[in-house]
């Protein structure tokens, strides 16, 4: 299960990379989030899967699953709303203001 | 005692919190903004002084042993590196009302200023790879924050790649964190440093490493990573174009300092080789960038490039001689990029354009800026005896101690070609018949200078005085080539 | 020797005070005592017994540079060099530059210099003297461009810069090369291991470095492009710089290496090989020069040509004529530039064309000149010094000892003929440079002020050159042995006594004289017939133009190159990070054998994860392919949920819920931000620019899966969990480990993780809330 969940965690990846290198602002907004998700399955994978109980103590279980990816990825899950809110944010006023929500048309010149 | 590293992030942080309070009151905002800065600095000099008498200070957070806790370290190399940063800070801050707005003052500058000194001293200080990765986010996300402050079209536009090429690494960086978790089992730098020592086999370690290094490379804006760099840096206000140039990056060659010296350096035939090529390009494509332009700001702006390049080339030739040099040159140019920063914002703000082609003879109007610019341009391109030289020195003398004479040359040219690029500001900009078509204003220029002078003082210091500082950074670099002594620090064992 | 070096620039420090004083007092007065203090302290040593004095001081012990003094034959002639003249220009500066310029600039830049040239000549540290020679780079550059609202100043100081820079920095390669050879970064020292130096593999190298430097400094073909341009600084910086000091200093640099050096085959083809050509072509092209000045200075190219041919020939005999050659060469090139300057100032012109017929209303400038030219010419007259020291110059070039290079020996022979080519033309231009401008036909009428001779106080230093000139051709043998014989000891490593006569009999150096003397006159004479010559060569490619090229080039190409790439286009910039990610570490992966895969110890495949794996793959395709907005929002929003199932099968529950929550809102957040902008289109690129966008995902995802997969295969560790799951109840005091690995074992990621959300928190207020067109909303 851990090559399957690999390789979705891949092409979530490639999704997301693909959306990165798209024009419109909100594809490129949506690739990002599909990489982080991508990233947090990586996480998890890391850590063995479905060893054992989840990780809270309960009375006669010994074995739990390793609870430490969860915490991380936790931290990075908060993070990443974090920051995608600010871009979204960003993408919105940034599209607003140049009058397009196309990144070829906001490529900018030396001087100005 | 140990409780003294954690001082340099929480100060900046409860005083981030405090003037986003008082955010009104904008009198009263400044004064504590350079209150708390000046405390943080005297503080972080403290520790360094305790630092250097009895040795790294371990803070095992909430007192859990480490590795299970997240551990900060303040060894002598992230204390100095934090001492830097709030040098540069206070020139800043000081700096700061004079060049921004009143209205981004009152839109939190200074909680985000904090923020991202917080974070980038914790990104110095943590012992932890996982809380690196946090640090990170937290200094990231006060800059984009500071990038986008009060910014109109152009500054929204460039704000978004920056944004977009960072974000994309971090998602990188936690995701080769959980593969380094996976084969070694643990995000505490010392033990995954023991961890990989004790395997015979690198497999997918290598692999692993060069990952990581892609991810600081971007951060650190190496060649062929570097692209999202120069032009969202000199979109916002001086003072913040600042930060980012003396700050952000070398955030990303401190970790990879780091990683390539504690962690990975069980293949550098390797990786270090690969770094030194790196390096090559970095100075070469860096020093092109920095001559193809007459925009002034995005002058400076290339100019990061190639001196990262000598840093990494430090790192890539692993010895004594040129870790010491990186680590004299990240000093060096943490300052002096601060410095430059801000010069250059002050000469676009009074000549009223950072078109080369549009300003002449601005020295007749400002003597004292035009010569503390011909002052930079020669400590920015490794002229003794100001701070560049010791470190360019350092990093020469590592380059042909190893033998590799090709890099050598390319590092000897691309100071030719930093020294034309800046010196050539100089000539058009600052020479010249005198302009009478520009509005003067001496009164801006007065207050504009001081924190220059005050951060060139110590580009001057670094170099005439290096003998007040090499002691130490040569034990530093001693000290990285001996990772045991990081690792039984922190391991107690 | 420590406040000798200093004292320039400490007084230098004082003199923007001093020049507010300039109405009343000229502020060269004030200059002028510190070259005289210290020529007359250096004179002192001037002694037949004269041993050399070292005094050291330190300043970065731990670099191994400290502040080293070495004063011995060499040293002590180049410091009366450079003190002599400085009191010499200073005090005519003082006439020259009226009081209305900015004198204190001046006067801070020539101390400035000052102090660069001592420390030049006086270090014994490698660094202390690379310090010191960037130091006389930087101030005659603010010397060359003091009239700086003059283009042509400001390129010449700029190409100065350039060049000399340039040299600096590859003499440091050099040096740093020389202290990892020997150990040590005293000269003396270096000179002690010389056997260790020519065994090194670097030798070719180090000394490539090192002469780079020389040769740029004392512009030596091909570098010599930029003295003729230094010439736009006030006259009585050429007189110092560019005739005695600073180009003098690659000649010191050679000539204090050479007991290093000389020994190497290769010294003298290069040395003297670079040299000849420069004299040659120095000489040469000075004929063809109008300005008065560029006559001098490509006469000092030459003349710097001709010092550095005899120090390549590495005899004993070579050393002595060549700081003989050097002493006579700053009295009469300094007085020369003095006279032009004087012309100069009273005429409005230095254009040879339109002077003419001086001499009558010049006398004792024409009178300084005649001395000066006719010993530059080398004229065979006893009581010109330049008569002496060029016959030397012929004596050793036929006096060369024979060597195993067949280069060498080519060049042997020919270097006499060479020899005597080049002093033909330096008689010509000499002759030209006299006759032209104080014999023939008057021009006033187009002389932009009417010429009269020059105030005495501008003649006196001139004079005094001009003596010395004199004295030295009348009794040659006075500095000989107390002066000159120490500093040829100190390059050629031993004794060197030589007896200086006017009278050698009929010899062949004599005969060398003699033709250049006639053929001179012969070509002086004819030389409207022959001059077309210069069409041919160089015609067209001048090194100038080189060096514009490769100026105008450097910036033209790189920003050509720059352009290319950083054009400001995300798409392109995120692709060139990825390409340059995925080859690397693709190529790590392949060459280190980084992947594995074990099957062993994985986790069952159910079906219920497979069916929600699928529903994921095709929602994250589908947000490739969605045309609508709100469609593509809500399929992202598919994934996220799906990953909270994914995270309640894999015993997740904090992060099902937690992912759950945080994707309900992002959805909410896009939907409200992207509302109101346009729709997605169809998308537009070529098949191309998918398919490259296509290959580049699918690499990197691929790369991602392969190195997740070996990750996992290589679990060589226990993780450390184990210590949260025995420890967390007991001493967490939470059942939960998660949550206790939160806010306890980790807490501060948590406290930062929140700090992080309220950055953006208030990143977003101030974004809304800030408007730079509007101001606050």
């Amino acid at each position: 299960m851990e090559i399957i969940m690999s390789i979705l965690a891949g092409i979530l990846f490639t999704t997301g990379v693909y959306n990165l290198l798209q024009k419109q602002l909100l594809r490129i907004v949506i690739g990002t989030a599909l990489i982080s998700h991508g990233a947090h399955l990586f996480i998890l994978t890391m850590g063995k899967l479905k060893r054992g109980a989840p990780p809270i103590l309960e009375y006669g279980v010994s074995e739990y699953t390793d609870p430490l990816p969860q915490a991380l990825i936790l931290t990075s899950i908060v993070i990443s709303f974090g920051v995608t809110s600010f871009l979204l944010v960003l993408a919105y006023r940034a599209s607003k203001e140049n009058n397009t929500d196309n990144m070829d048309q906001m490529r900018g010149t030396e001087n100005e | 005692m140990s409780n003294l590293a954690v001082l340099p992030i929480v100060i900046p942080l409860i005083s981030g919190i405090l003037l986003a309070l008082l955010h009104k009151k904008i009198q009263l905002v400044r004064v504590l903004a350079q209150l708390f800065t000046g405390i943080n600095l005297v503080v972080a000099i403290y520790i360094m002084y305790v630092v250097q008498k009895n040795g790294s200070i371990i803070l095992e957070s909430g007192g859990w042993d480490a590795p299970y806790s997240i551990v900060l370290v303040a060894d002598l190399l992230s204390i100095l590196l934090v001492v830097t940063t709030n040098i540069v800070a206070l020139a800043c801050v000081f700096y700061a009302p004079k060049s921004l707005s009143k209205q981004q003052e009152e839109f939190y500058f200074y909680t985000f200023f904090f923020m991202l000194i917080s974070g980038v001293s914790g990104a110095f200080l943590t012992g932890d790879l996982f809380n690196l990765f946090v640090f990170f986010e937290v200094l990231l996300m006060a800059s984009y924050a500071l990038i986008v402050l009060g910014g109109g079209k152009v500054q929204l536009r460039e704000s978004i790649k920056y944004v977009l090429i960072n974000l994309f690494s971090s998602m990188l960086f936690v995701t080769t964190i959980a593969f380094l978790y996976s084969v070694v089992g643990t995000v505490n730098m010392a033990q995954i440093a023991q961890r990989v020592q004790e395997v015979d086999q690198k497999g997918i370690l290598t692999t692993i490493a060069i990952l990581l290094f892609f991810v600081f490379g971007t951060k650190a804006a190496l060649f062929p990573l570097y692209y999202w760099l120069p032009k969202p840096y000199i979109v916002p206000n001086p003072v913040i174009s600042a930060l980012f140039g003396a700050l952000l990056t070398k955030v990303g060659i401190y970790a990879i300092l780091r990683v390539f010296t504690l962690i990975f350096v069980h293949d550098t035939d390797f990786t270090h080789n690969f770094f030194i090529w790196i390096a090559g390009f970095t100075l070469i494509f860096g020093a092109i960038g920095a001559l193809s332009t007459n925009n002034i700001k995005l002058v400076i702006s290339y100019n990061i490039i190639p001196a990262v390049g000598f840093m990494i080339m430090g790192i890539g030739l692993y010895n004594e001689a040129a870790l010491s040099g990186t680590i004299y040159y990240l000093v060096h140019d943490m300052i002096i990029k601060a410095a430059l920063f801000l010069l250059v914002g002050s000469v676009a703000y009074l000549a009223g354009t950072s078109d080369l082609r549009k300003i002449k003879g601005l020295i007749h109007h400002y003597p004292l800026l035009g010569w503390l610019f011909f002052l930079s341009a020669f400590v920015l391109a490794g002229i003794p005896p100001f701070s560049g030289f010791i470190g360019k020195l350092l990093l020469l003398q590592g380059g042909l101690q190893n033998d590799e004479v090709v890099i050598v040359i390319i590092a000897l040219l691309s100071s030719l070609l930093i020294l034309l690029s800046m010196i050539r500001i100089f000539v058009r900009g600052f020479w010249g018949e005198k302009d009478e078509s520009i509005r003067v204003d001496k009164k801006a220029a007065r207050a504009f200078t001081m924190p220059i002078v005050f951060l060139l003082f110590f580009s001057v210091l670094l170099g005439v005085g290096a003998e007040l500082f090499y002691p130490m950074i040569e034990n530093i670099a001693a000290y990285l080539l001996n990772p045991e002594l990081y690792i039984e620090s922190v391991l107690k064992e | 020797m420590l406040y000798a070096v200093l004292i320039p620039l400490l007084i230098a420090c004082f003199i923007p005070y001093l020049s507010k004083f300039k109405d009343k007092i000229h502020t060269g007065i004030f200059v002028l005592f510190v070259p005289l203090s210290i020529f007359i302290y250096f004179l002192q040593f001037i002694d037949t017994n004269f041993v050399p004095v070292a005094q050291g001081y330190s300043w970065i012990p731990s670099l191994n540079i400290s502040l080293d003094f070495y004063l011995d034959g060499l040293s002590l002639l180049f410091v009366l060099l450079i003190s002599g003249i400085g009191t010499l220009v200073t005090l005519y500066s003082i006439f020259y530059l009226h009081k209305s310029e900015r004198l204190g600039h001046f006067y801070v830049y020539l101390l400035m210099f000052m102090t660069a040239m001592l420390g030049v000549v006086l270090s014994d540290n490698v660094f202390v003297l690379y310090t010191f020679w960037e130091l006389t780079s930087i101030s005659s550059f603010l010397l060359i461009g003091y009239w700086h609202y003059r283009e042509r100043s400001r390129y010449g100081a700029l190409k100065s810069m350039l060049i000399t820079v340039f040299g600096g920095l590859s003499m440091l390669g050099g040096f740093i090369l020389l202290t990892i050879i020997t150990g040590s970064t005293s000269i003396q020292e270096m000179i002690s291991q010389t056997d260790v130096i020519l065994n090194s593999p670097y030798l070719p190298l180090v000394m490539t470095f090192i002469f780079l430097g020389a040769f740029t400094k004392s512009a030596q073909f091909p570098f010599h492009i930029w003295l003729p341009d230094a010439m736009e600084a006030p006259t009585p910086v050429s007189a110092y710089l560019h005739s005695a000091t600073m180009v003098k200093a690659g000649i010191y640099l050679i000539a204090r290496f050479s007991p290093v050096f000389s020994a190497y085959e290769w010294f003298f083809i290069i040395v003297s090989g670079i040299g000849i050509i420069t004299l040659c072509w120095g000489s040469y092209m000075a004929v063809r020069q109008t300005d008065l000045k560029g006559i001098l200075a490509f006469s000092t190219i030459s003349q710097l040509g001709m010092i550095m041919t005899m120090l390549g020939f590495g005899t004993k005999a070579a050393a002595f004529a060549a700081v003989f050659h050097i002493l006579n060469h700053a009295t009469f090139k300094g007085s020369l530039f003095m006279v032009a300057g004087i012309i100069d100032h009273e005429t409005g012109s230095r254009d040879i064309r339109k002077l003419g017929g001086l001499m009558t209303l010049m006398p004792i400038s024409a009178t300084l000149a005649l001395f000066g030219t006719f010993s530059m010419a080398g004229v065979p007259l006893p009581f010109l010094n330049g008569f002496y020291s060029k016959e030397m110059f012929f004596d050793v070039s036929l006096d060369l000892s024979s060597t195993s290079l067949f280069i060498a020996e080519i060049m042997k022979t020919s270097i006499p003929y060479l020899a005597v080519l080049g002093s033909i033309f330096t008689f010509v231009y000499s002759m030209y440079l006299f006759f032209g401008t104080f014999t023939g036909e008057k021009h006033l009428d187009e002389l932009p002020s009417k010429p009269h001779e020059a105030p005495i106080g501008m003649l006196i230093s001139p004079a005094l050159l001009i003596v010395g000139v004199i004295i030295i051709g009348l009794i040659p043998n006075l500095v000989n042995e107390p002066l000159l014989a120490h500093a040829a000891k100190a390059i050629s490593g031993e004794e060197v006594h030589k007896h200086i006569a006017f009278w050698h009999g009929f010899e062949a150096p004599l005969y060398m004289s003699l033709i250049v003397v006639i053929f001179g006159s012969i070509l002086y004479i004819f030389r409207k017939k022959w001059t077309d010559i210069y069409l041919l060569i160089p015609g067209t490619l001048s090194l100038n133009k080189v060096y514009d090229r490769i100026l105008d080039g450097s910036e033209k190409y790189s920003r050509k190159i720059t352009n290319s790439y950083m054009d400001g286009s995300l798409r392109k910039y995120i692709a060139l990070i990825m390409i340059a990610t995925v080859l690397v570490t693709f190529t790590t992966m392949l060459t280190t054998d980084g992947f594995t895969i074990k099957t062993d110890d994985l986790a069952k495949v159910t079906v219920s994860e497979i069916l929600i794996a699928s529903v994921m793959v095709a929602a994250a395709l589908g947000t490739i392919f969605a045309r609508n907005n709100v469609a593509a929002i809500l399929i992202l929003g598919v994934v996220g949920f799906g990953l909270s199932v994914l995270f309640v099968l894999y015993r997740a529950p904090d992060l099902a819920l937690t992912q759950l929550v945080v994707e309900t809102i992002t959805v909410a957040l896009f939907l409200l931000c992207f509302y109101h902008l346009p729709n997605l289109r169809p998308r537009t690129e070529s098949f191309k620019t998918k398919s490259v966008n296509a290959i580049i995902a699918i690499s990197f995802g691929a790369l991602m899966t392969m190195v997740a997969i070996s990750a996992h295969s290589s679990k060589w560790f226990g993780a450390i969990s184990e210590y949260f799951i025995e420890n967390s109840y007991e001493l967490g005091g939470g059942a939960n480990m998660v949550n206790v690995i939160l806010v306890d074992f980790r807490g501060i990621d948590t406290l930062f993780e929140i700090v992080v959300l309220g950055i953006a928190a208030f990143g977003i207020y101030a974004m809304i809330k800030l408007r730079s067109d509007k101001g606050v909303e």
